[in-house]
């Protein structure tokens, strides 16, 4: 069913590319069909992941790589989430817990999780798909490789991460049999920090007012990206949305809703389909134009010495360490996007989502940035009632338009 | 001219006739029941009687409530977060901090001078503690809601209901009645749950409350005993006004006479 839906995906986009019909989201998501597809081609060699992994290190390695939670959003973005959610729920996993792992553990129960041969997971940035992956792995009978994530980067941090890394390397070539060739490590880095670079403009335009980034445009993106990483894919993405941008600022094309309001979006997109987003655009003039997932890039990484570079750049993913830290990268954001009000989804299950929810909500209001705390479980659409969440965000606009501007 | 508000919400459709002076002429509240266009066609028509007017005077309608997208003649909707601020600033000027409890919402609303919303905080993911989970209480204890509203009067506070999930609520009032605790402890014990939860929703909004000016609406604030109960969990008075239940079909009523004007500038020669 998989394979198929992802073959039938890149073959729809393609020809709607072929046809004219092109855009940076098209093509962003044409890669996304293609790394389906090859996770269920049943011929690749594949690795299940955590959200953090260097994947461009695993690309480089020849295997086809992705993190778990990737599978949990797909199901829920095709409308079949709740079959699998409640194959895990009778294995006795709390229904309490974060839906995209759920969703993967029935996934697997179901057998419509491609067997790995590895999977690598990542102490940053939850406990619950380090949980997720250790399952799949007595499930699937195979290794689990785990990358603990300081939570600084001292020089010793540094070092400690990137002698995992290393191992981790040995680790892949024991299991596949692949040596990791320096040459191609050398073009893997050069064209992640190719693609980080764009990402950098690409981030620099959306700050612009009003911005060029609508909603949809970069949802998942910062996050999804990772998986291309080291690839020429990666660097042709990027490039084809930093020209968009650069396009649509230049023809002072703005979108439909013309940039009245700028929202920062924190932690996840809602990942099923709503009427939440176009509502904003087109009756409140409000387009989301970040992501606290978004706008995360990196030192460049040295091609002569990788490893360090890799692992500062784990490091200093926002999400990882304490909360202060977190909340100084949202209040960050805010002030170079110029956001005049958050929206926190507080994805259920999720400590990172909802165990900070006072703390971000007060960071952020420190600097006059108002917050709004909805309760949606990002994945399971059988929680959802749209009109309940329609009221909130309705309010929170009719708030917005009566305040002040906070940075014109 | 006059301008009509309308507040659909899951219990009551209310609905609040007002003039070009902002005076209100006529109001009034029924069941919503299973059909909402049926219970905006009675309200309104019920506004229109009482104040002896035809449908043709009525320059703008602002719609609220769950339901505001249902009102098909609306000049806008806006959701009742807004309009009870509007709303409870008309009636009760001053008014720094609402707390609103209708059927199946609750809200704590921090006000501007004007009625505007600086901040609002709402009930997550399940309805206990709204006039939903009251309907389920007076149901187990076999009374009327509206006899609800005194039955904590001489009650000392010595019952608690640790639960608020609305089924499990219910089981734990059955089994207080037949282990045989008061009624009056059971009751004071159900509106003081149900102030815990408004509290922190209020917490969530600002922790100055005790020095605002606070009131209520929403069908709920029509229970004298849960006002009581939240008045003593914030140590603070808890003004009501008269009719709670319109509070939010008023603000809506206000807004429509602004937008009217707003859409039909008066240009002097
Ligand atoms: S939403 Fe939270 S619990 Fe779920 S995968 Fe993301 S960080 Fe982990």
């Amino acid at each position: 069913m998989m394979k198929e839906y992802f073959t039938d995906l890149e073959e729809g986009i393609q020809g709607a590319i072929r046809g004219g019909n092109s855009s940076p989201k098209k093509f962003y998501t044409l890669e996304l069909a293609r790394l389906g597809r090859r996770l269920y081609s049943g011929t690749d060699a594949i690795a299940w992941c955590g959200i953090t992994a260097p994947f461009d290190l695993l690309n480089a390695m020849g295997v086809t790589s992705c993190f778990v939670e990737f599978i949990g959003a797909m199901l829920a973005s095709t409308g079949v989430v709740g079959s699998f959610i409640e194959e895990t729920d009778h294995t006795g996993y709390s229904s309490d817990a974060c839906s995209y792992h759920r969703s993967v553990s029935g996934a697997a129960i179901k057998g419509m999780m491609p067997v790995p041969e590895f999977l690598i997971g990542t102490t940053n940035p939850c406990s619950g798909g380090l949980a997720v992956l250790e399952n799949l792995a007595c499930r699937f009978g195979k290794e689990l490789f785990v990358l603990h994530i300081p939570q600084n980067d001292s020089a010793g941090n540094v070092r400690f991460l990137a002698d995992q890394m290393r191992e981790m390397v040995a680790f892949v070539s024991r299991i596949t049999g692949r040596k990791l060739d320096n040459d191609l490590l050398r073009k893997t880095v050069e064209n992640s920090n190719r693609a980080c670079g764009i990402m950098r403009e690409i981030f620099a335009l959306a700050r612009h007012v009003p911005s060029p980034a609508a909603s949809r445009d970069l949802s998942n993106f910062g996050i999804v990206m990772a998986l291309f990483l080291g690839g020429e894919q990666a660097v042709a993405i990027a490039g084809a949305y930093r020209d968009e941008f650069r396009r649509r600022i230049d023809a002072g094309d703005y979108g439909k809703s013309g940039g009245k309001f700028r929202l920062l979006w924190i932690q996840n997109r809602i990942q099923f389909r709503h009427g939440l987003e176009k509502m904003l655009e087109e009756e409140y003039g409000t387009s989301i134009i970040v992501d606290e997932l978004n706008d995360i890039t990196w030192d460049d990484i040295d091609p002569e010495n990788p490893y360090d570079g890799f692992a500062r750049r784990s490091i200093s993913i926002p999400f990882n360490g304490t909360m202060a830290r977190r909340v100084e990268h949202l209040k960050k954001l805010a002030r170079e996007y110029r956001i005049d009000g958050a929206v926190n989804p507080c994805n259920w299950g999720c400590r990172q989502g909802t165990g900070a929810r006072g703390l971000i909500e007060n960071g952020l209001k420190e600097i006059g940035v108002p917050v709004l705390n909805l309760e949606v479980d990002c994945v399971d659409s059988r929680k959802f009632t749209e009109g309940q969440f329609r009221t909130r965000l309705e309010a929170f606009m009719e708030m917005l338009a009566t305040r002040p501007p906070l940075w014109r | 001219m006059y301008y009509l508000g309308i507040d659909i919400g899951s219990l009551s459709c209310d609905a609040v006739l007002i003039n070009g002076g902002s005076t209100i002429v006529a109001s009034a509240v029924v069941p919503t029941g299973a059909r909402n266009r049926e219970a905006i066609a009675r309200a309104t028509d019920e506004v229109l009687r009482i104040a002896g007017i035809a449908r043709a005077d009525v320059a703008a309608v602002v719609s609220t409530g769950y339901g505001r997208d249902r009102v098909e003649e609306r000049l806008s909707s806006v959701t009742e977060i807004t309009c009870h601020a509007r709303g409870i600033t008309a009636l009760l000027p001053g008014t720094q901090l609402l707390i609103d409890i209708g059927g199946q919402d609750s809200k704590a609303i921090l006000l501007g001078k004007e009625g505007n919303v600086i901040d609002f905080a709402m009930n997550d993911k399940c309805a206990a503690g709204t006039g939903r989970f009251l309907e389920a209480m007076a149901r187990a204890l076999q009374v009327d809601i509206d006899d609800m509203a005194d039955m904590d009067i001489g009650a000392e506070g010595k019952q608690s209901i640790s639960s608020m999930c609305t089924v499990f609520a219910e089981s734990e009032v059955v089994s207080l009645i037949a282990d045989g605790a008061p009624v009056n402890e059971i009751v004071m014990g159900l509106n003081r749950a149900i102030a815990a939860r408004i509290l922190s929703l209020v917490k969530r909004t600002t922790l100055q409350y005790p020095d605002m000016k606070v009131a209520m609406s929403g069908g709920v604030a029509r229970n004298a005993g849960v006002v009581r109960a939240i008045s003593f969990l914030m140590d603070r008075e808890v003004s009501v006004p008269k009719k709670p239940d319109t509070v939010g079909a008023l603000g809506a009523a206000m807004i429509a006479k602004e937008k009217n004007a707003s859409r039909r500038p008066v240009v002097s020669a």
